[in-house]
């Protein structure tokens, strides 16, 4: 006896004209987890608004960038990747997401985990690399630090956030540092012991001449 | 006060260290007068970025990784992760396992709920008691520790099961040290009934409606305080909770008495299903004894932490690693209902209500 309206799968065809890609499962509890790609990601605000409207609840937003299909066979890319890239030998389909968003390995996937009354709806909004993506905030107020973790997480654009300062990281940090590798070193600040020792000196010369 | 008498207006720095937690929130509280009128939170102060570390750990390895993520909810985060991974393999738990995994959940929340009330009453400055109740609590500690011979990460979670067994001795143990704590929590409903200093600081304290509790997004006791009837136990049975004789409670006022009354009614309630667990108790294995490789897909899990919904997302693929893990523990929401919470209370009253949310910075920040 699923908690979700019967005629979710409609209901959600209606708000999303592009296209949805539905399925559910339920578990030996009685539980449903439903899953629902969008085929447009523009679609998004109106499929949170039938949401809003059946009570249901953000439970959580996930980002991630999947990364790219493993190719069949060969993997002769490895060395050629700086000039030749962008028109390798035979123009390789790229596989796409459900709604054409290319899986490069740079797209975003963006989850949105909803709650209704103990069932799980998932809604799935793909993202190419250097998109945006509409705010859910002025619907559900707790989405707020979820887009605001996701723009410093990646490189995500949230658009219309009422509030969208930094979450976790410092201003100083530049954003998508999920999609970045920074070296351990780096990151502590201390390259080398001999580089932060350099650092404390030219910094304490630079107060001695002031 | 100046001179035609309206208070003057501060902005008062609170954190990031010691707002009655031993962990750092930084707050910036505008006030008039005594009265707060605006609050902003500066997150981040432990930002350790475990998310990350995780797709660079196999599987197995993260189980004891997640369960690093927080100490009060240690037991958790790898039974919701467990719980993910097990869906995406299709693994079925054994019976005996996940009745254990009941018992392992359930302590830690008596823990976990005793040594949040414990707190309440020393921020209202009644130390004697307050040091009673700890001692309550060490009896609970006292169990975990001998039970799976570590007082807060107790590593009883295994993806297919538990990592621990329980003998005719120790459920007579566990029994007994139940049959301790019950009473002294009666003991300290009945106090924070009737303490006039209790009630005095909690009573009316730090008030979330049913409206707000709802436009944040709450879950645990500080949403059930608040009259959202809502517990995952319950909504979404996972373990073995479908077959026990589970009981949600809750309040209607949304003060930091309600909040801490539900995690003291909840304590007896686990005592109770802890009860039955060791009764019903099956027999079999407590594992499924293999660590099968996990196929690609994806899955979400929750759990029902001491402080609310816990949620995972997990995205695997062809390698040990996982692609993807996502969680959100209960506190991420919290912190909003906290400024929602210090509208119009007094300065002296802000570490009661920040404790009133049972923070818990080491997960909301990862």
């Amino acid at each position: 006896m699923s908690r979700l309206p019967e005629d979710l799968k409609v209901r959600l065809d209606a708000v999303a004209p592009a296209g949805i890609e539905f399925s559910s499962t339920v578990d030996a509890n009685g539980v449903t987890v439903a899953w629902a790609g969008l085929a447009n990601h523009g679609d998004l605000k109106s499929v949170g608004q039938l949401i809003h409207e059946l009570g249901g609840r953000l439970a959580m937003i996930t980002c991630t960038q999947p990364s790219a299909p493993e190719e069949e066979e060969e993997d002769e890319d490895e060395e050629a990747e700086e000039g030749a890239e962008a028109k390798a030998a035979e123009p390789k389909e790229t596989p796409k997401s459900f709604g054409g968003t290319p899986l490069d390995g740079t797209s975003y996937e963006i989850d949105y985990h909803f709650d209704i009354g103990g069932d799980a709806l998932t809604v799935i909004a793909y993202v190419p690399q250097g998109g945006s993506i509409a705010s859910l905030t002025p619907l559900f107020r707790n989405a707020d630090w979820h887009e605001r973790e996701m723009m410093e997480l990646y490189a995500v654009v949230v658009t219309e956030h009422p509030d969208p300062r930094r979450l976790f990281l410092d201003q100083s940090v530049d954003n998508a540092v999920l999609e970045r590798l920074i070296p351990f070193s780096t990151l502590v600040n201390a390259a080398s012991t001999k580089g932060l020792w350099e650092r404390v000196l030219s910094n304490a010369n630079k107060k001695g001449a002031a | 006060m100046s001179s035609n008498n309206v208070p003057e207006t501060f902005s008062i720095p609170v954190g990031p260290l010691h707002v009655a937690l031993e962990e750092p929130m930084y707050f910036k509280i505008d006030v008039q007068g005594e009265t707060v009128t605006h609050v902003d939170i500066n997150a981040g102060h432990v930002h350790r970025g475990i998310e990350y570390l995780t797709t660079k750990r196999t599987m197995y390895q993260n189980v004891v990784l997640t369960e690093r993520i927080c100490s009060l909810c240690s037991n958790s985060h790898p039974q919701t992760f467990a719980m993910a991974a097990e869906q995406i393999a299709g693994i079925e738990v054994p019976e005996r396992g996940i009745y254990l995994r009941v018992v392992a959940d359930e302590l830690k929340r008596v823990a976990s709920h005793l040594f949040n009330t414990a707190l309440l009453v020393h921020l209202t400055g009644y130390e004697t008691y307050f040091m009673h109740m700890m001692q309550v609590r060490e009896i609970c500690q006292d169990t975990i520790e001998s039970i799976f011979g570590n007082r807060q990460d107790i590593g009883a979670m295994c993806i297919g099961g538990v990592r621990y067994d329980l003998d005719e001795k120790s459920i007579a143990y566990i029994l007994s040290q139940l049959d301790r704590i019950e009473p002294e929590v009666h003991d300290i409903i009945k106090t924070y009934k009737s303490n006039g200093s209790i009630l005095r600081r909690t009573k009316g304290v730090g008030v979330l409606t049913h409206a707000d509790a709802i436009a944040t997004g709450v879950v645990g006791p500080v949403a059930r305080a608040s009259g959202v009837d809502y517990d995952v136990r319950r909504e979404a049975p996972y373990a073995a909770y479908d077959r026990l004789p589970l009981v949600v409670h809750g309040a209607t006022d949304g003060d930091v008495w309600s909040r801490a009354m539900v995690r003291l009614q909840e304590t007896l309630t686990s005592i109770d299903l802890l009860r039955v667990c060791l009764r019903d108790l099956p027999g079999g294995a407590v594992n499924i004894n293999d660590r099968p490789d996990i196929p690609p897909g994806q899955a979400i899990a929750r759990c029902e932490a001491p402080r609310g919904e816990v949620l995972y997302y997990l995205r695997t693929n062809d390698t040990p690693q996982p692609e993807r893990v996502k969680w959100r523990v209960p506190t991420f929401m919290n912190w909003d209902a906290v400024c929602f919470m210090m509208q119009g209370a007094k300065v002296a009253d802000i570490a009661i209500i920040v404790n009133s949310i049972d923070p818990c910075l080491s997960c909301t920040e990862r």
